[in-house]
């Protein structure tokens, strides 16, 4: 089996186990969120990767990590990976996860990255503005990442919406 | 003298008697002159001793004489020929002295030449390093004086930088923070 085919089996395994247990919304959002901690942490990365490391202490790491922090069902889906020694994939599994839901609901991802966390009243204002701009009906995921530095990078399928400081900075090392 | 004549003057001697002195001896008819007899067979035998001498003794004298003739004239010959040679070798001295001189002084002035034509050509070839040199050295400063301007540049763009991160960072409160965002859902809704 192929690492595509892999992974797209886990996403739909992940899926179907959150839309069993009712829960999907928050799971892929709590999933979302946990797969960007993931990418942006070297420490975690190497720790829940690590196949040196036995997959019941990455397990434990996990819920450690997540316990009281995130659904049941988060948790246990994120140790399942772990422990299957897929957590090299864990991102890429999530974000099919979260394509597939919002496909299932007909939204496309719209992936935001701030340097500061969004109100709710900006959320609903950036998705409708997200949606006046690509016309799609689209599935709000914020991304608090400090390396923006100041305002929003949007991502919406193959759209990218760049107003971030750390953009204009680079543009501006870039003409120094 | 004829044959005639001898026969005769024999004729006469023998007929001539012979004269003695009271003691017996004979005594001649002049006292400064011998007798006939005797003068003619003198005169006889002078005349066969001169006679073989022309005959016989003549040729071999003036063999002598001429081969002592010859031999001089050999000797004189070859001094002559020694003189020519003395001449000629003189000449040939004195030509190969022209000779020497003239190839000293061709030789002075191919020296010459040369040294002018190495003075020549090191004057240019100096004046054409001096040229390479100075376009190098010219070359090299310009070189420098970019490098020194890129790294200044550089250095610029990475204080730059490096303050650019500071300073924005530094500036971006909560409000500035807040306007961005707000900036950036207008400006996204704006657009369709």
């Amino acid at each position: 089996m192929s690492d595509d085919n892999r992974i797209e089996g886990y996403s739909r395994a992940l899926f179907e186990i959150a839309r069993a247990e009712g829960t999907l919304d928050e799971v892929e959002d709590e999933l979302f969120r946990f797969a960007r901690s993931f990418e942006s942490s070297d420490s975690l990365r190497t720790a829940l990767t690590d196949e040196q490391i036995p997959a019941g202490k990455r397990q434990a790491i996990v819920e450690d990590l997540l316990g009281g922090k995130a659904s049941s069902t988060t948790t246990q889906l994120i140790s399942m990976v772990v422990g299957s020694g897929r957590g090299r994939d864990l991102p890429a599994i999530i974000d099919k996860l979260v394509a597939r839901a919002s496909s299932a609901k007909n939204l496309e991802v719209a992936e935001v990255r701030t340097a500061v966390p969004l109100s709710s009243d900006q959320q609903d204002r950036l998705t409708a503005a997200l949606i006046n701009a690509t016309g799609k009906q689209v599935n709000l995921k914020v991304v608090v990442d400090p390396s923006v530095i100041g305002g929003l990078v949007a991502t919406v399928g193959d759209t990218v919406i760049d107003g971030s400081v750390r953009t204009r900075i680079d543009q501006l090392k870039s003409r120094l | 003298m004829s044959v005639l004549g001898i026969i005769a003057g024999a004729g006469r001697v023998m007929s001539e008697e012979i004269i003695t002195d009271s003691n017996g001896h004979v005594v001649t008819h002049s006292w400064i002159w011998p007798e006939t007899a005797e003068i003619i067979y003198g005169s006889t035998a002078s005349a066969l001793v001169f006679y073989a001498l022309y005959r016989f003794g003549w040729p071999a004298m003036k063999k002598s004489l001429d081969a002592r003739t010859e031999r001089i004239q050999k000797e004189l010959d070859a001094a002559a020929a020694d003189t020519a040679a003395a001449a000629t070798e003189a000449a040939g001295i004195r030509q190969a002295k022209g000779d020497i001189e003239s190839e000293r002084a061709r030789i002075l002035a191919d020296a010459k030449a040369q040294a002018d034509s190495l003075l020549v050509d090191g004057r240019a070839r100096l004046v054409d390093e001096v040229a390479d040199l100075e376009t190098r050295a010219v070359a090299d400063i310009i070189a420098a004086r970019g490098r020194v301007g890129d790294e200044l540049r550089g250095e610029i763009a990475r204080l730059s930088s490096a303050a650019v991160d500071h300073v924005v960072t530094g500036t971006l409160d909560d409000a500035t923070q807040q306007e961005l965002i707000e900036n950036f859902i207008a400006r996204v809704g704006a657009s369709s």
